[in-house]
């Protein structure tokens, strides 16, 4: 944490609440320390806390707290919809500085799933599930030629065969020549 | 406090726009594939019996689709071929197969494809088959059954 007095005096509230991290606590007492304008700041500020806090407390003796607690003890205890229970529960994940961090995490999946494409070049999500064969163009020379696309199994078949008319001449039994499927 | 949290969030979001010329670099670094890998399993199918060839079990529910009662793996071969590099391969019965692969486009290998008997060609076409995928091409008679090739394409 880079610590000038701009920096320092932004923080001093926090610190003297303390509500920094031990290093960032530890850096600006040392700073503090050894800056008496951010010593004159923390002075004024713990002034201001005394002060405040002598209010407070002549002022809370006058309060009926009795009712406040009732209220809050009722809240406590009182069942809260599902619904509200998971928004408690999830909300943390939408705070800014967690979303922020979202950011990089995805950059670095993306990152991840192109180096994958690099070195792998026929990966891709989820495209070698099927097997199905695209037939462009099909030439058979004379012979009859038959596609079989099988959804099932995800295979295509090119059944090459010869003409009907030659078979004829052969004896009517099925012969290997003929399409099996 | 508000301000550490505002400072954390503007290194996460700058450590963001560092990350992000990298991955739309990362796709302009992709390789193109060099060549093929081509595999050709030859089986004779026939009704002979009903024996399954072991070899060929990845390949049962493929072999399903056609009738027959009895397979067994006559020849495996695989070549690495360049992009419009003809590969040929020896098929049973005085028989060739040439393959060539065109293209590769959309996860997709495009192959050319022609059987010969001799000089004589039985058969040309053009198939495109997915990467590490296979199609069946069957039908010339070999001994008492007909012979089914299993063409399959890896990009490398």
């Amino acid at each position: 944490m880079k610590t000038n007095c701009e920096t320092v005096k932004n923080s001093l509230g926090a610190w003297l609440d303390g509500e920094l991290g031990h290093a960032d606590a530890e850096e600006i007492r040392r700073h503090v320390e050894g800056c008496p304008s951010c010593s004159g700041e923390r002075r004024r500020l713990e002034r201001v806390q005394v002060v405040l806090s002598g209010v407070l407390e002549t002022e809370a003796s006058r309060v009926a707290f009795e009712p406040f607690w009732d209220g809050v003890r009722r809240r406590i205890s009182e069942e809260r919809p599902r619904q509200a229970r998971l928004w408690e529960w999830a909300r943390p994940a939408f705070y800014p500085q967690r979303i922020a961090w979202a950011v990089p995490v995805a950059i670095v999946f993306l990152l991840a799933i192109f180096s994958l494409v690099q070195y792998a070049p026929g990966w891709r999500w989820g495209v070698n599930r099927g097997n199905v064969a695209a037939v462009d163009s099909i030439d058979g020379h004379g012979f009859n030629v038959a596609v079989l696309r099988e959804s099932k199994t995800k295979t295509t078949v090119i059944w090459l065969f010869e003409s009907q008319e030659e078979d004829d001449e052969a004896s009517g039994e099925p012969t290997a020549k003929d399409p099996a499927f | 406090m508000m301000k550490l949290l505002e400072s954390r969030l503007r290194r996460t979001l700058l450590f963001s726009l560092f990350l992000l010329p990298l991955s739309v670099s990362a796709p302009a670094g992709e390789k193109a594939p060099q060549g093929v890998q081509l595999s050709i399993g030859t089986i004779l199918a026939s009704n002979e019996s009903d024996d399954f060839d072991a070899k060929l079990s990845k390949m049962k529910n493929q072999l399903e689709v056609i009738k027959y009662s009895s397979y067994r793996l006559v020849k495996e071969e695989s070549q690495k071929v360049p992009w419009n590099g003809n590969a040929l391969f020896e098929i049973p019965g005085g028989r060739t197969l040439a393959v060539m692969p065109q293209e590769y486009r959309n996860s997709r290998v495009s192959l050319k494809v022609r059987l010969q008997e001799g000089e004589k060609p039985l058969l040309d076409t053009t198939v495109r088959i997915r990467n590490r995928g296979n199609f069946l091409l069957g039908g010339p008679a070999h001994e008492e059954g007909v012979l089914i090739l299993s063409i399959s394409a890896t990009v490398q």
